[in-house]
């Protein structure tokens, strides 16, 4: 396993999860390949913990999930966002930005 | 937002199987386009399988997690831990029978003396607004009742009632029933109507006042067959006809008296009825809603000081003290019931300790299987919560054995009830059972089952599946939580068994008290005349002396009768005045029992006649008046003067006084009860009576050897004299002496039973743990044996640990039985709570029993052969 990769720290990955999700309905398989792309190799998403947080997020109806086709021509599950979860994606990703600035700006000054 | 989360978690769970098969299918296929992406960058084919799932890490345990996550993981892996324990359950049937045999011996006896305490102490009384019903402490007369509604606002309504055995003739044998003497307002202060007809009115309710009869619903079935048109009906009742005017509802019963059918007392008995100073009616009230009992009280105590004033010489010393009518009933019972509920809560204890051994040693021998679940990736949470579905399941199973016990257990106490129970028909098992049963065996499992739970899932997986079977968890085998178990087991069971052993001694104690005369081979009857025929004291007298004659005349017979036996319960009291002494203050005489006799009564009793003579024939009708008193009588009211020939008579009777003259002083009889003081009493000849209304008499027999068919023969022997009279209450002298100490019987033998289970399970227990560990140490005891130990050495090495905890446990429950033992002093006679030689007996029995439930397994490891023990490494 590459050494530059990090875990990921608790609850983001909900976030990651909504904003990957929110381009396109994708399957799971592919949201842990499109973070691990998008971040340049640097967050790995063990599955142990992908799986379970996608139906987690399907519970609270953020997400919606039915079958289709996936590009290998296979029953693949996909996962696209809900009014709901847009909804909580932009709230999500509002206080995310404020407490990386908040705690980058402690990181400078102190 | 709930609501979705609500649905969610439905549905997932309906379509449980579709759901399943989804999420194995959408993990599959992520492993499928890993391996596929692996492939593709130039990986073998095995080796990208066996790499994407590396990756992946537990599959199980992922699909556990996707679970929880759906919400539905709760009720589903339950139904698992269900399924998985029943399977394991059977498999081991041995600790499974040990695990619901305790529990059930432990949950039934709660539940059997639990159902005792709902249905005495906690179901309501069978009346509307039963918080608004009061009784009077003490009897009062008519008069006086009627004064008190009259002259009091704080009532809805109040009555009165007398029980009097009468005869019901013209129904084919003479049968002797219970009326009750009642006033109009009885009724309506209990708040029950008749079910057929109508109740006495207050109109009919008067001396001279129709003579009207309301019957007990099993009165007429038993003797009217139930019939629907027997409404104007005439019956005979004490020599009289009287008409049927109403019938009780099938489920009415009076607060404490048992009735067969109810006449006005007014109307019926107007001799009786109109004496102010004969107080014998149970009387009940109603208060006015919103009234508070000080307030009626305080109330009826300004009408009882007009009715002293009033009355000085019968009412001066009489009061009316109302308290709540359910009070009144179980306030006798509620001691030893509430000791009874806590000594077998103790039981439940113990037997749960037992319950939690069990389990543990179990946790241990599954140990390596548990931790190869752990290492397989069931997360200890899980693992614990299995362990409790197993405890909980167990606990139920249990329970429910237990409900079934505590059926059986109700019936045996119907059984054995002493007295104070007797209106308990049947020990209902109704919803707080049910609910009482589902918590204690909710609470077993659970508390019981977490204990072992959480001290087995603490252990190390790793160090667990490096050690071997022999040694597997010594921490656990041995650990403190399982001697403190063992501990508190016997500490308990000595608190049990002093607690039995108090009773025990206490009721040796009474047993031995002399009661004063000879019980063995007396048969004791009752008779009554009805006064309609025999109204005049000499007419009896012939009855009387005709019957005697007839009895002394049958072979090995020797007969008496007295008006009140012994230990019976009844008695009539006069106020006495001696003569040539200041008599007391009008109404502060001294109160005597007072007992008319025929025949050679202390001889067929064996009292003895201490001084003076006993009556003889001469004694009679138109003689001087003779009495014999008892010891107490002469000790109290004669200190330090000779009693033969002092004369006495009752207070108040017409004057001139006619004496009668003391011939005797018998020794003491225990009348009133073998736990009761004597009182003074007064025994004088039925002749000499002007008390003609003094109609019952006991016959008393004394038979050399056990005479076959001697009931039978005195009844044909009453009726060739008296077709019309019927006997009853026959009973031989030696059961009423068990009857009067039936209620301390009942403690005695359910508190005993009670500790005998305990130390049972105690033993049990202890036995339990020892031979645990003989069979952990096997090797060891091998390896000790063959470096040369003797038996005593084996012996002492594996029954040390026992005994030492045996000990301790013993020291506990001696400390606690001190401190417990405290609230048991209403139920001992002549015992102190902290009786020594009770403490020091109940703790060396206990000792013997735990050394014994040591040895046996421990002799066990005697038999090991060092060669065999050394090979099962």
């Amino acid at each position: 396993m590459s050494s530059r990769s990090i875990d990921l720290p608790q609850g983001t990955l909900d976030l990651l999860i909504l904003r990957t999700l929110s381009l396109e309905p994708l399957h799971g398989w592919a949201v842990s390949e499109r973070i691990q792309q998008i971040s340049s190799d640097v967050l790995r998403v063990q599955q142990g913990s992908l799986y379970p947080a996608l139906h987690r997020l399907e519970r609270r109806g953020w997400i919606k999930a039915r079958w289709g086709t996936s590009e290998n021509n296979r029953k693949a599950k996909f996962y696209e966002l809900t009014k709901a979860g847009r909804r909580a994606l932009e709230i999500e990703q509002d206080a995310w930005q404020k407490l990386t600035a908040a705690v980058s700006q402690i990181l400078e000054t102190a | 937002m709930f609501l979705h989360d609500l649905r969610f978690r439905l549905r997932s769970l309906m379509r449980r199987p579709a759901a399943e098969s989804e999420l194995d299918d959408e993990l599959r296929f992520h492993l499928e386009r890993q391996t596929e992406k692996y492939v593709t960058s130039g990986m073998s084919e095995a080796e990208a399988l066996r790499r994407a799932r590396l990756e992946f890490g537990g599959f199980d345990k992922v699909k556990d997690d996707c679970r929880e996550a759906r919400g539905v993981s709760l009720v589903e892996s339950l139904m698992q831990d269900l399924h998985y324990t029943a399977r394991t359950l059977l498999r081991s049937p041995g600790f499974t029978t040990c695990a619901v045999l305790t529990l059930a011996l432990g949950i039934g006896a709660n539940t059997a003396i639990f159902s005792v305490v709902n249905t005495v102490l906690l179901n309501p009384l069978p009346y509307p607004h039963p918080q608004e019903l009061l009784a009077a402490r003490h009897n009062d007369s008519l008069p006086n009742l009627k004064d008190l509604q009259r002259q009091t606002t704080s009532f809805a309504s109040s009555g009165g009632i007398n029980i009097e055995p009468v005869d019901f003739t013209g129904n084919g044998e003479p049968v002797r029933v219970h009326a009750a003497n009642v006033d109009a307002g009885l009724l309506a202060t209990l708040g029950v109507q008749p079910m057929l007809g109508h109740w006495i009115s207050a109109v009919e309710d008067v001396k001279g006042g129709p003579l009207n009869v309301v019957l007990s619903y099993a009165f007429w079935r038993e003797f009217l067959g139930a019939d629907p048109h027997v409404l104007g009906r005439a019956i005979r009742l004490r020599d009289k006809s009287y008409i049927v005017i109403g019938v009780m509802p099938r489920d009415f019963t009076l607060p404490r008296e048992l009735a067969d059918v109810f006449v006005s007392f007014a109307a019926g008995y107007p001799e009786a009825a109109t004496e102010r100073d004969v107080h014998f009616m149970h009387t009940y009230w109603r208060l006015k809603p919103g009234v508070r009992l000080a307030q009626a009280q305080a109330e009826i105590a300004q009408v009882d000081r007009r009715l002293a004033e009033e009355f000085p010489d019968s009412e001066r010393e009489r009061g009316t003290l109302l308290m709540p009518l359910h009070e009144s009933l179980v306030g006798d019972v509620r001691p030893a019931l509430l000791v009874l509920f806590g000594a077998v809560g103790l039981v439940l204890l113990i037997a749960c300790a037992n319950f939690a051994l069990l389990l543990m040693a179990r946790g241990v021998a599954r140990q390596r299987e548990l931790m190869i679940r752990a290492s397989l990736g069931a997360r200890n949470g899980r693992l614990i919560r299995q362990r409790l579905t197993e405890s909980t399941l167990l606990a139920l199973v249990g329970g429910a054995a237990g409900l079934i016990a505590a059926k059986a257990g109700t019936m045996l106490l119907l059984a054995l009830k002493p007295a104070e129970l007797r209106h308990l028909d049947t020990i209902p098992m109704d919803a707080r059972v049910f609910l009482f049963v589902c918590a204690i065996s909710l609470l077993t499992g659970l508390l019981f089952g977490l204990l072992p739970a959480w001290s087995a899932a603490r252990g190390d997986i790793a160090e667990a599946l490096r050690e071997n079977e022999r040694t597997a968890a010594p921490g656990v085998s041995r650990s403190p939580f399982g001697s403190l178990l063992v501990t508190a087991e016997l500490a308990l069971a000595l608190i049990l068994l002093a607690g039995a052993g108090l009773l025990i001694k206490g009721f040796l104690r009474l047993r031995s008290v002399d009661p004063g005369f000879n019980p063995a081979n007396v048969m004791t009857m009752y008779l009554q005349l009805p006064g309609t025929r025999y109204p005049q004291i000499s007419m009896q007298t012939n009855f009387r002396g005709e019957l005697l004659t007839r009895m002394n005349a049958l072979p090995g017979v020797q007969a008496a009768m007295i008006t009140d036996l012994p230990l019976a319960g009844n008695f009539v009291g006069h106020r006495v005045v001696i003569d040539g002494q200041q008599a007391p203050a009008v109404g502060a005489e001294p109160l005597v029992q007072t007992l008319s006799v025929m025949g050679d009564y202390f001889g067929v009793m064996q009292i003895p006649i201490r001084d003076g003579r006993d009556f003889a024939a001469m004694d009679r009708e138109g003689q001087p008046r003779v009495a014999i008193v008892n010891e107490t009588f002469v000790r109290q009211l004669l200190p330090g003067l000779d009693p033969i020939g002092t004369r006495i008579d009752w207070a108040r009777s017409n004057e001139p006084h006619e004496w009668m003259t003391i011939i005797g002083v018998a020794g003491e009889v225990k009348h009133s009860g073998l736990n009761q003081p004597v009182d003074p009493a007064v025994y004088s000849p039925f002749s000499q009576n002007d008390e003609a209304w003094r109609k019952w008499m006991t016959l008393v027999i004394r038979t050399r050897v056990p005479v076959a068919g001697l009931v039978e023969n005195v009844k044909k022997q009453v009726w060739s004299l008296d077709s019309q009279i019927p006997v009853s209450s026959i009973q031989s002298m030696d059961d009423l002496l068990a009857v009067s100490v039936a209620e301390e019987r009942f403690n005695m033998l359910l508190l005993g039973s009670f500790a005998a289970l305990a130390v049972t399970l105690a033993a049990v227990g202890i036995y339990g743990m020892v031979a645990y560990r003989v069979n952990q140490r096997t090797h060891e005891i091998g390896v000790y044996m063959a470096l040369g130990a003797q038996h005593l050495d084996v012996l002492r090495l594996v029954m040390k640990d026992g005994v030492k905890l045996a000990l301790l446990g013993i020291v506990f429950g001696l400390a606690g039985a001190l401190a417990l033992t405290r609230m048991m002093v209403s139920l001992l006679f002549e015992v102190k709570p902290t009786d020594p030689a009770t403490l020091i007996f109940v703790a060396l029995l206990l000792a013997a029993v735990a050394v014994l439930a040591c040895y046996i397994p421990a002799r066990r490891a005697l038999r090991i052969h060092p060669v065999t023990a050394l090979r099962r490494e």
